[in-house]
């Protein structure tokens, strides 16, 4: 009863004219975003980061939430017709969604992808209603020691699998803690790193790191993906409604791909990927179809997508109730809200209900626009794929940069921009992801505080972090992922140099 | 659809060998040195109240450790990296200099116009006139959004072309 009465609190709050405009906007800029191939919702969130400054704090929570959430609609558009992925987690869905569309069925494969995703961002929202408070609660009895360990295992989990390999992940998770003490030390007032350059002292603005190195770098990528022309013949008109057995079909994979996106997108480190690739393989495994999986198989678009979009709901429980965030945007989503002067964590419930119950209420209501946008609306879609990126970059580009100005009015944040887009593409040539370097630049501040609370509460103790049972454990948690993300990447180079042997001889 | 093609010269690049990350890593290397180097400086402090320089230096440490192990990985990485595309990185790299120098100087509406101009040298399926066209579109664009509708307080047009604004 009580969660009801939140959560229609919390749609009284988004259906406020402001707060809904945001947040269709929000769906809308998602949605195009994750329909252009190469530009994920990273992108999309940092370049609309300047704007949700000077919005209410809820406002900009629900606008930010809802390119994150629309990316994922977005995405499966191109994978379904062009069988690119808009984003990483589409992937998935291309397996299936491609030789649907080759065989005739586009429309219908989008219209299943709508439903899809809709009932998995359902399943999410209702997983954040229940879990956050309970999980909230529990927090409220943490320590500086146990939000030190809870830190480090979400900057360890989010690093060690990362794509480069867990040694380079957890570098990438270093450096970002390392840049992030560049500024003012809060506990003692003093300049660090600064190289006596006075734009330095508040440290490097949040947006000016996001936008060089997700939307810099993954601009200059998407150049050539998308080089070779964008124009989709396909037929997405006909055939669109389910027949009662595709119907059929349907439900079972909505949900258990709802339940396998919760479960993966409130863990630290696999979010939206991990969620459909799971889904999937979980699927084919119990569908009694499994043999068209791979060949235009319904269930194969619907778990993936209702899986990712599950996922990136329920990816806001550790986010806004510990105050770790699991990926990169979820960073980001920490960020703005701490430049909003709002410090996610246990308190948050208790603190701003409102932003927290606007946020989960936003869920349904964006999800109900995607759904317009994505059903009745798809030709609009499809004929944005139809536009030249030639035009398209060029643009992104201004845009990038008049974001990045409006920060201070300052071009000096442009040069650092240019900084971290040079290094983010050379970042991403040679398998040194950027996701986790974001991650513990926001933490980075956060984690150094709480260790230093720690060490004084403890008289300099270092064992406080293991005589503790809540922090043992989390360190317990985090040694275990370390030693997992080692012997993955082991034994993928050992797989690697196997494979190359031949070539060699 | 060659008509949509942008730049693919590039594509003819060789994949560099997945070797050169080591370079990053020894990058990495100096990098933590430096902020060892000041963490030192700023004073370590005691663990009962670590310093300023405490947590740079041992962040900086551990970097340096993982940045060690990446190199040798690295050199001894059979794989490739991946195919690098040096025009359209050229371009978008002098395409954010250009906004830069011009944006305090010369205002919003030019910035914008060479920023598009610039950054579309890869497309070469798009004559000069066309690359104009598109910038004069943009910045036209950028004026009614950002200044007209936002209310964003950048000057739309300024000629000062010795200093900033």
């Amino acid at each position: 009863m009580e969660l009801i009465s939140a959560f229609a609190g919390g749609l009284a709050t988004v259906m406020q004219p402001q707060t809904l405009l945001y947040c269709f906007i929000g769906c809308f800029l998602g949605t195009f975003i994750g329909v252009l191939p190469g530009i994920g919702s990273m992108a999309a969130i940092a370049m609309i980061l300047p704007l949700s400054f000077h919005l209410e704090p809820t406002t900009a929570l629900v606008m930010i939430a809802g390119v994150y959430y629309g990316a994922e609609y977005g995405g499966s558009i191109a994978s379904i017709l062009m069988n690119i992925p808009g984003t990483p987690s589409s992937s998935i869905t291309c397996i299936d969604g491609y030789p649907m569309a080759r065989e005739g069925r586009a429309g219908l494969a989008l219209f299943v992808t709508s439903i899809a995703s809709f009932g998995g961002g359902m399943i999410g929202m209702v997983v954040m209603a229940a879990l956050s408070p309970a999980l909230a609660r529990m927090a409220l009895s943490f320590g500086p020691a146990e939000y030190f360990s809870v830190i480090l295992l979400g900057l360890v989990a989010a690093s060690a699998v990362s794509n480069g390999g867990a040694v380079k992940g957890v570098a990438m998770v270093t450096l970002g803690l390392m840049l992030g003490t560049v500024g003012v030390d809060l506990t003692t007032g003093d300049l660090r790193f600064t190289m006596g350059v006075p734009e330095l002292r508040d440290g490097v603005n949040l947006v000016i790191v996001a936008m060089g190195l997700f939307g810099v770098g993954e601009l200059i990528a998407s150049i050539r993906a998308n080089a070779g022309g964008r124009a989709t013949s396909v037929d997405y008109r006909s055939n669109t409604w389910p027949t009662r057995d595709e119907w059929r079909r349907t439900w079972g994979p909505i949900w258990r791909g709802g339940a396998i996106g919760s479960f993966f997108g409130a863990l630290p480190g696999t979010g939206q990927t991990v969620a459909s690739a799971v889904g999937y393989a979980v699927e084919k495994k119990l569908s009694p179809n499994r043999g068209m999986f791979g060949k235009g198989a319904i269930e194969g678009v619907t778990v993936p997508e209702s899986a990712n979009n599950a996922a990136t709901q329920t990816a806001f429980i550790p986010t806004l109730t510990l105050g770790v965030p699991g990926s990169a945007s979820m960073a980001l989503v920490i960020g703005a809200l701490m430049i909003h002067g709002i410090t996610p964590g246990p308190r948050i419930l208790t603190d701003h209900p409102d932003l927290f119950w606007g946020l989960v209420a936003s869920f349904l209501v964006g999800n109900v626009i995607l759904l317009i946008l994505n059903v009745p609306l798809i030709g609009m879609w499809v004929k944005l794929l139809q536009i030249p990126y030639r035009f398209m970059y060029p643009t992104i580009i201004v845009l990038i940069c008049i974001g990045v100005y409006s920060l201070n009015n300052n071009v000096f944040d442009i040069w650092l921009t240019l900084v971290f887009g040079i290094a983010g593409y050379l970042m991403r040539l040679f398998r040194f992801e950027p996701a986790p370097l974001l991650i513990g630049f926001v933490l980075g501040p956060m984690m150094e505080e709480q260790l230093r609370r720690a060490m004084l509460l403890s008289r300099g103790d270092p064992m406080v972090f293991l005589d503790r049972p809540i922090s043992a454990a989390l360190i317990a948690a985090t040694l275990g992922i370390l030693v997992f993300g080692l012997l993955a990447g082991l034994r993928a180079r050992r797989r690697l140099r196997l494979a190359a042997l031949p070539a060699d001889e | 659809m060659p008509g949509d093609a942008t730049e693919t010269s590039t594509d003819a690049a060789a994949r560099p060998h997945a070797r050169w990350g080591a370079a990053g890593a020894v990058f990495l290397i100096a990098l933590a040195a430096v902020f060892m180097a000041g963490g030192l400086e700023l004073g370590l402090g005691v663990l009962f109240r670590p310093g300023t320089g405490a947590f740079p230096f041992f962040t900086g440490a551990i970097l340096a450790a993982l940045a060690a192990v990446t190199v040798v990985q690295d050199l001894a990485d059979p794989g490739l990296a991946e195919r690098p595309d040096w025009v359209s990185f050229a371009a978008i790299a002098a395409a954010l200099a250009v906004f830069a120098v011009s944006a305090d100087r010369l205002g919003l509406v030019p910035a914008a116009f060479l920023t598009t101009v610039v950054a579309s040298v890869p497309d070469r399926s798009l004559s000069f006139p066309g690359k104009a066209a598109l910038g004069a579109v943009v910045a036209a664009g950028a004026w009614v959004l950002f200044i007209q509708l936002l209310g964003l307080p950048f000057r739309a047009l300024a000629f000062d072309l010795f200093g900033g604004a």
